[in-house]
């Protein structure tokens, strides 16, 4: 579990009455969630359950039926209350498959939104912060010529991670980091979550339902359930939770018996 | 009752379903013209997009396009022969290339080839997230992705028409002096008799038009294409499908308001 000094009442995204529906399919009921400056906070929920949908209303891509998102004390979840290049500016996102641009290489890949972002650098400098990110993400700078097809899941995600940190933001976002990963893979993710924590001091939010990743990386652990987040806690209070759903999720059982007790 | 309704319900769907395409196809315009002002900073994309969609088309072009002026005067010749003078096969060989089939056969040579890749590319970055990556870092994907390929289609429509105009006109040439004992002096005389640079003009200003068509029905296609494999194929087979037709039915109105 990392080791980082978090304010309880400094709240870096608040998530107020949040409820989204896709045709006649309710995905968000109605989500209450308050994420903490430099924390790391992991949703847990099953696939297809609104995890990566709630990311995508924390980043402005999808703008919710009710509720409000707060971010850095910005709302965001209205079309024309916010400027979506400023608060984007701020956030960065790992995509599931990486979303890497096929087109180009790791270092252009990295370098793009850079170069957008802050004509004023040189392109000496351009390259200097890809090193620098690659470096980050314990990739040597020789990786910067590589196609995206010519790298492996754990490594487009790595490279990926590197491109969501080029602009060093103040929020990482993380869809579901480890999927698809063999379980050594996996926790070089894990490590490299933590290390952005650590080393530049992020807040972080993890969509995932692979638990050994939750418990490693969470500072707290919120449980989205039928639409709502029905419980949050540290890691140690999620495993020793006695709600009944968020026990079967994290003990990956089928069914829970009439009580509610596996 | 309800079944009554069905056939009601079904074409008010379409009508729907019409006009909202339609409002999204003028957003596409609109989002993408409003980049404008930044093409010059995006100058390298603009050309890989023109190099992919102009220069790479040319041999197909090169081949279709010889073929048909070798058709159209061949054709010309057959349904004339006996009825008037060889130099009006030159004549009319030269008006159908220029005002109808130049432009037409490279829209629809290029609705199939660059039309149906733009729409694959866009909608295979959708499925792959790389259009909310973008946006996710701050980057419009109108400006980075959609106006290249807007000017790159505006710009190489209508050059790759010229070319193809030149080549069906000399395949047509060839096969007048080969196969049809017509001289070339009086293929070329027959192609002077009655020319008017309306024909080629109002083939160029078609060709304007199927270039902005084929783009924004290609990008539609794609950022509206269903999830999977099947969606990047059912998007490649609607952008050629709606671009024939509309290239076809805005030939038609564009043609009706030239030569009117």
């Amino acid at each position: 579990m990392p080791n980082v000094k978090i304010n309880p009442n400094d709240v870096m995204i608040k998530l107020c009455g949040l409820q989204k529906c896709f045709g006649s399919q309710t995905v968000l009921a109605d989500i209450n969630l308050d994420i903490r400056r430099g924390e790391t906070m992991v949703i847990i929920g099953q696939s297809g359950g609104g995890k990566s949908v709630i990311l995508k209303h924390m980043i402005g891509l999808l703008q919710p039926d009710a509720g409000k998102v707060i971010v850095d004390g910005v709302t965001i979840s209205t079309p024309k209350s916010f400027d979506a290049r400023t608060i984007r500016k701020k956030m960065g996102m790992l995509f599931q498959g990486g979303a890497l641009f096929d087109s180009m290489d790791t270092g252009e890949n990295i370098a793009f939104a850079l170069r957008e972002h802050h004509p004023e650098l040189s392109e000496k400098e351009v390259q200097q912060v890809v090193t620098e990110k690659l470096n980050l993400i314990n990739l040597v700078p020789e990786f910067r010529t590589k196609m995206p097809s010519e790298l492996s899941g754990g490594m487009r995600k790595r490279v990926a991670l590197a491109r969501a940190i080029a602009l060093s933001p103040e929020i990482l976002l993380y869809d579901e980091p480890t999927t698809g990963l063999d379980p050594i893979t996996s926790d070089v993710i894990n490590d490299l979550i933590l290390d952005m924590q650590s080393k530049l001091g992020v807040t972080s939010v993890v969509v995932t339902h692979d638990m050994v990743s939750a418990f490693k990386v969470a500072d707290r652990i919120a449980m989205l359930y039928k639409g709502r987040i029905i419980e949050v806690g540290s890691v140690d209070e999620i495993k020793n939770t006695t709600n009944p759903f968020v026990k079967q999720f994290i003990t990956g059982k089928r069914k829970i018996n009439a009580e509610g007790q596996n | 009752m309800s079944f009554l309704l069905k056939p009601f319900r079904f074409i008010g769907q379409m009508i729907v379903d019409g006009i909202s395409s339609v409002g999204e196809l003028c957003c596409i315009l609109w989002f993408t013209l409003r980049e404008m002002p930044n093409v010059h900073k995006n100058g390298n994309l603009v050309i890989k997009q023109m190099v992919s969609i102009g220069v790479s088309s040319v041999p197909l072009l090169f081949v279709t396009s010889i073929f048909t002026g070798m058709v159209a005067t061949v054709q010309a010749s057959f349904q004339f022969r006996g009825l008037v003078a060889d130099k009006w096969v030159g004549t009319a060989a030269c008006k159908m290339i220029l005002i109808e089939l130049g432009p037409l056969l490279t829209a629809l040579v290029l609705a199939g080839r660059v039309g149906s890749a733009l729409a694959a590319e866009i909608a295979s970055m959708r499925e792959k997230e790389e259009l909310a990556a973008y946006e996710v870092l701050g980057l419009d994907p109108y400006r980075y992705l959609a106006l290249p390929r807007f000017v790159a289609f505006f710009t190489m429509v209508p050059c790759l028409t010229v070319i193809s105009n030149c080549l069906a006109i000399f395949g047509g040439w060839i096969v007048a002096v080969l196969a049809l004992d017509i001289s070339t002096y009086t293929f070329y005389s027959g192609m002077q008799y009655l020319f008017d640079p309306m024909d080629l003009f109002s083939g160029i200003i078609k060709s304007f038009v199927f270039g902005v068509t084929i783009f924004l029905l290609g990008w539609f296609h794609g950022t509206n294409a269903a999830p999977g494999a099947r969606g990047v194929g059912l998007a490649t087979k609607d952008v050629v499908v709606s671009s024939c037709l509309m290239i076809l039915i805005l030939d038609l109105a564009v043609a009706a308001i030239i030569f009117q």
